[in-house]
């Protein structure tokens, strides 16, 4: 099978060769295109973003591309200021809500420019040349994740209960921004979306408060209807520790959701946990390799890690009657760091290949 | 060489960086050569007088987001740290939303960038006894996360808590986290501050790598019994 036939094969729970495999590598691949082109630089420029994704599905061979920048981006070009290492994830490091009144005060910025508009473009530019060869989806935050980037979550998350109709003025400017970046994004080729909503996690928020601020169709319900209206697949990505799997699963129904585990947190859910209670009975569920294995682990450590999670989840859809709803991936993006092992990349993948072969039960 | 991290966890308003400034000081008074990581959205900055007046080093950390992007940013700090000043000991203020797990783990990223070995002295969780009422409404559950993950939780602010809201947040801790170590802090009266100093610089808590094995062991062998 050929990548498409492999993940349409997953996506529908059709028989496949084997399991998907895409560790969330986006930044990291700018190594593939040579020491000087720092994060700073591969994020600024549409022509580079795109460059390194086509460099990554060469070199390691993915079963997917999802067009991951960064959770500044929004933020950024609302005014936020983003603090740019040329070695790390770029973070907001000022924030510009510091008064209820500051909420109300926050507008749209023009998607055109600024790093949103990297994002578009060279999404377009990664999509028309992997098209082709993988499912290419684009990939966005949250009206509530953009909210906490740019506000604060401390304070988000506190006038959530002192100041709920300040923090509904603040979401209601980024659905706006939302709704602009999906019908941009959604005309670049990509096959599907992929929402980072990751505040649906019980460590922090409970069913009513997310429901509340993201949940419902005021906002995600809105964001994912139009995602499908416009032609292509609704999918979540959620690295929380306790995903609210019945919200985001069952009730939104993505094509895929993508999740981490945590295996020191009381009830955070293994691969087998997941598919054993229905979660990929509807949905392409992928997961949870510890994306820190891919700087801190031999390779040898993270081809035993991948070749186990390989058996737990074959296992596992024998038993629930599955063929193959589940894709090897990280549990959050694979560092994009100087000192991320890029053969720790390439064993997840081929490990896959390999132990992840699917026959009979 | 050994760098050590203590957290102090705690929600905005918890008086966190009023108490991580004394216990800085306390510290430094024991001759520990400190380093000092607060939360860019603290309730109050670190300024250079105090860093100054003290001879450590202080960083910021982005807060917010419990992902793992912010690691990165996180173990870049340590290492700059270990390898500018080498400090025995960094205290880091995490953000409300920073589960103390993930920042093990982050610490421990660190080791990859620079030549040591992190060592974590115990969680300490500090719980506002004044505002009890109002955190449990308005954010119980990052509340709870922190309790749940703490080794010791000190009820702060007992010079300006009434007895009954005291009583009330050393039950709530008890029933989150009956493991806990309970003790009392006050930035104020400096009760409790010597005790602070105790546990970070002679007390220990697991490594989340060693953790993890233990864990994915325990699976292992619950497996092969089944």
């Amino acid at each position: 099978m050929n990548h498409l036939e492999r993940a349409m094969a997953a996506l529908t729970d059709g028989e496949a060769d084997r399991l998907p495999a895409y560790p969330i590598a986006c930044g990291v691949n700018r190594k593939l295109l040579g020491d000087d082109v720092t994060y700073a630089k591969w994020c600024s420029d549409p022509k580079l973003f795109a460059d390194a994704f086509v460099a990554g599905q060469k070199y390691f061979d993915f079963d997917f591309a999802i067009g991951l920048m960064d959770l500044s981006v929004m933020a950024g070009d609302l005014g936020a200021h983003v603090r740019m290492d040329d070695e790390n994830t770029p973070f907001v490091d000022k924030h510009i809500v510091h008064d209820i009144e500051d909420y109300e005060k926050m507008e749209v910025p023009d998607i055109k420019t600024g790093r949103s508009n990297v994002l578009i473009e060279g999404t377009r530019l990664f999509t028309e040349k992997l098209k082709d060869e993988v499912i290419c989806a684009a990939f966005l935050e949250g009206p509530l994740l953009a909210l906490t980037q740019v506000a604060g979550a401390e304070r988000v998350f506190m006038d959530m209960f002192t100041n709920p109709s300040a923090v509904h003025a603040g979401l209601e400017t980024m659905m706006e921004f939302d709704v602009q970046m999906v019908e941009a994004l959604s005309k670049t080729g990509v096959a599907g979306l992929v929402w980072d909503y990751l505040w649906a996690n019980y460590s922090c928020l409970g069913d009513k408060e997310y429901d509340e601020f993201e949940g419902c169709d005021k906002y995600a319900g809105k964001l994912n209807k139009l995602v499908v209206d416009s032609g292509i697949a609704n999918c979540i990505h959620n690295c929380a520790d306790l995903p609210h799997l019945d919200t985001q699963v069952k009730k939104f129904k993505p094509a895929i959701y993508s999740m981490a585990y945590y295996p020191l947190i009381p009830d955070s859910p293994s691969a087998g946990e997941v598919i054993e209670n229905g979660y990929a009975d509807n949905c392409l569920m992928a997961g949870n390799i510890d994306p820190q294995f891919f700087i801190r682990a031999s390779t040898e450590k993270i081809s035993k890690v991948t070749s186990d999670l390989c058996q737990e989840v074959k296992t596992a859809l024998c038993k629930r009657g599955l063929n193959s709803r589940y894709c090897i991936s990280s549990g959050c993006e694979v560092p994009p760091d100087r000192v991320t092992k890029l053969e720790n990349i390439k064993a997840v993948v081929d490990v896959t290949k390999e132990d992840g072969k699917l026959g009979d039960c | 060489m050994n760098m050590k991290v203590s957290q102090i966890a705690g929600f905005l308003g918890s008086g966190k960086t009023t108490a991580l400034m004394k216990i800085g000081e306390g510290l430094v008074k024991r001759g520990c050569k400190i380093a000092i990581v607060v939360n860019d959205v603290g309730e109050i900055s670190i300024d250079s007088k105090y860093v100054e007046a003290n001879g450590l080093e202080a960083r910021e950390i982005a807060g917010g987001c419990i992902c793992c992007q912010i690691a990165g940013s996180f173990a870049e700090t340590l290492a700059k740290l270990h390898d500018g000043f080498d400090p025995e000991i960094v205290i880091v203020e995490p953000s409300g939303v920073a589960i103390p797990w993930g920042l093990k783990r982050a610490a421990e990223y660190s080791e990859a960038k620079s030549d040591m070995v992190i060592e974590h002295a115990p969680v300490i969780t500090l719980v506002d006894a004044t505002r009890i009422d109002m955190l449990l409404k308005a954010v119980r559950r990052l509340v709870e996360t922190q309790i749940r993950e703490a080794d010791v939780c000190f009820v702060n602010k007992v010079d300006a808590a009434t007895p009954e809201s005291i009583a009330k947040t050393e039950e709530l801790i008890k029933t989150i986290n009956p493991r806990a170590e309970i003790a009392h802090l006050s930035s104020v009266t400096g009760e409790g501050l010597e005790m602070v100093t105790d546990i970070i610089m002679n007390k220990v808590s697991p490594r989340y790598d060693d953790a993890v094995e233990e864990e994915m062991l325990r699976k292992e062998y619950g497996r092969r019994d089944e």
